[in-house]
């Protein structure tokens, strides 16, 4: 992908765009370059040669490109439970919690790329995730899934590739400039972790809203 | 009331619809927009006694609409709903008059909250 003469020595880190200074980076020697890595609930947007990486249990990643712009983003979400609507209820749910959530993880990255210039029209998707790594839990991988379909057909977005489903977890590595993607599916051995820190990301997500999501004017 | 939804997506323009109803506001008619520019004809078009705005959006951002209208003299209840919501879009909001910006992933809670004094 690279010359190995590239090291942290010789290529410097690109300052992370306003908002994303918290994004742990490194430098990653087989990418030969250096890496955001982004947790559950997180995502991630650059306009330099970077990669971006994540580990998917249940939920889901979306990268997201300009291509004519060579920038891009991934997010890293998954779908709080709701009691308030049944399965498959994703229309007349509209207004329900998981919808709610779902697309503001979407609409947050897909801004993010806009404000750099990226045009709606040109922008292409990758998704991974959705696993379905622990056979106690309800199938929230399948849910995640059948949400982002929808809305991306909703919006009018192409998936140019996707790697969903099944048993296990994922690490995964995009480097937004190309468009390529490098995914590893894991061995069942890592999944105890990956479940935790989702259930950890699924309990935040129940929390009540900060007060602070309305403001009014005098 | 004739309520005008601003958004460049159509899955926020359904949430934000489907919320207003969670939020016990029935009866009302919706006009929607996909940008800035759009929400501007419609705003002369329809003559809205709402708009509910997104701010980042294409051809014409939600802000700039609002400092549009107040440039044209065009006087309608104004307010955003937006993902983005920095100190400084606050203060620009309340400068151009916005009356409410309600955060997504806004609740049914937070709706009735921004918009109880403006919806009958």
């Amino acid at each position: 992908m690279n010359t190995a003469l590239q090291s942290s020595a010789t290529t410097p880190k690109a300052p992370a765009l306003p908002g994303f200074e918290k994004v742990r980076r490194f430098w990653s020697p087989h990418a030969a370059r250096w890496a955001a890595k982004i947790l559950p609930g997180e995502f991630f947007v650059t306009a330099h040669d970077e990669v971006i990486t994540t580990i998917l249990g249940s939920c889901i990643s979306a990268c997201i490109r300009d291509p004519a712009r060579g920038i891009g983003g991934m997010n890293h979400f998954m779908l709080p439970e709701d009691q308030t609507v049944g399965r498959n209820a994703w229309l007349e749910g509209a207004g329900s919690l998981a919808t709610r959530y779902g697309s503001f993880a979407m609409e947050s990255l897909v801004n993010e790329l806009m404000k750099l210039g990226a045009e709606r029209s040109r922008l292409e998707v990758k998704l991974f995730g959705g696993g379905r790594i622990l056979a106690t839990m309800s199938d929230v991988g399948a849910k995640n899934i059948e949400f982002v379909h929808r809305y991306l057909r909703l919006e009018g977005f192409r998936i140019a590739a996707e790697d969903l489903g099944a048993d296990c977890p994922r690490h995964v590595e995009y480097f937004p400039r190309s468009g390529v993607v490098m995914l590893k599916r894991l061995k069942a051995l890592s999944v105890r972790d990956i479940a935790d820190q989702e259930t950890r990301y699924r309990r935040r997500l129940l929390a009540p809203a900060p007060p602070e999501d309305v403001e009014l004017f005098a | 009331m004739k309520i005008l939804i601003i958004d460049d997506s159509t899955a926020m323009r359904m949430i934000v619809r489907k919320t207003l109803r969670l939020a016990g506001f029935e009866g009302h008619e919706f006009v929607e927009a996909e940008d800035g520019a759009k929400g501007l004809a419609a705003i002369t078009a329809a003559a809205p006694d709402l708009v509910l705005s997104d701010w980042n959006m294409p051809n014409m951002t939600g802000i700039e609409l609002l400092e549009k209208l107040n440039q044209t003299g065009v006087k309608v209840p104004f307010g955003f709903v937006t993902t983005e919501v920095t100190p400084d879009m606050r203060q620009r909001a309340a400068a151009a008059g916005a009356h409410f910006v309600v955060a997504k992933p806004f609740t049914p809670e937070s709706f009735r909250d921004a918009l109880g004094a403006f919806i009958r």
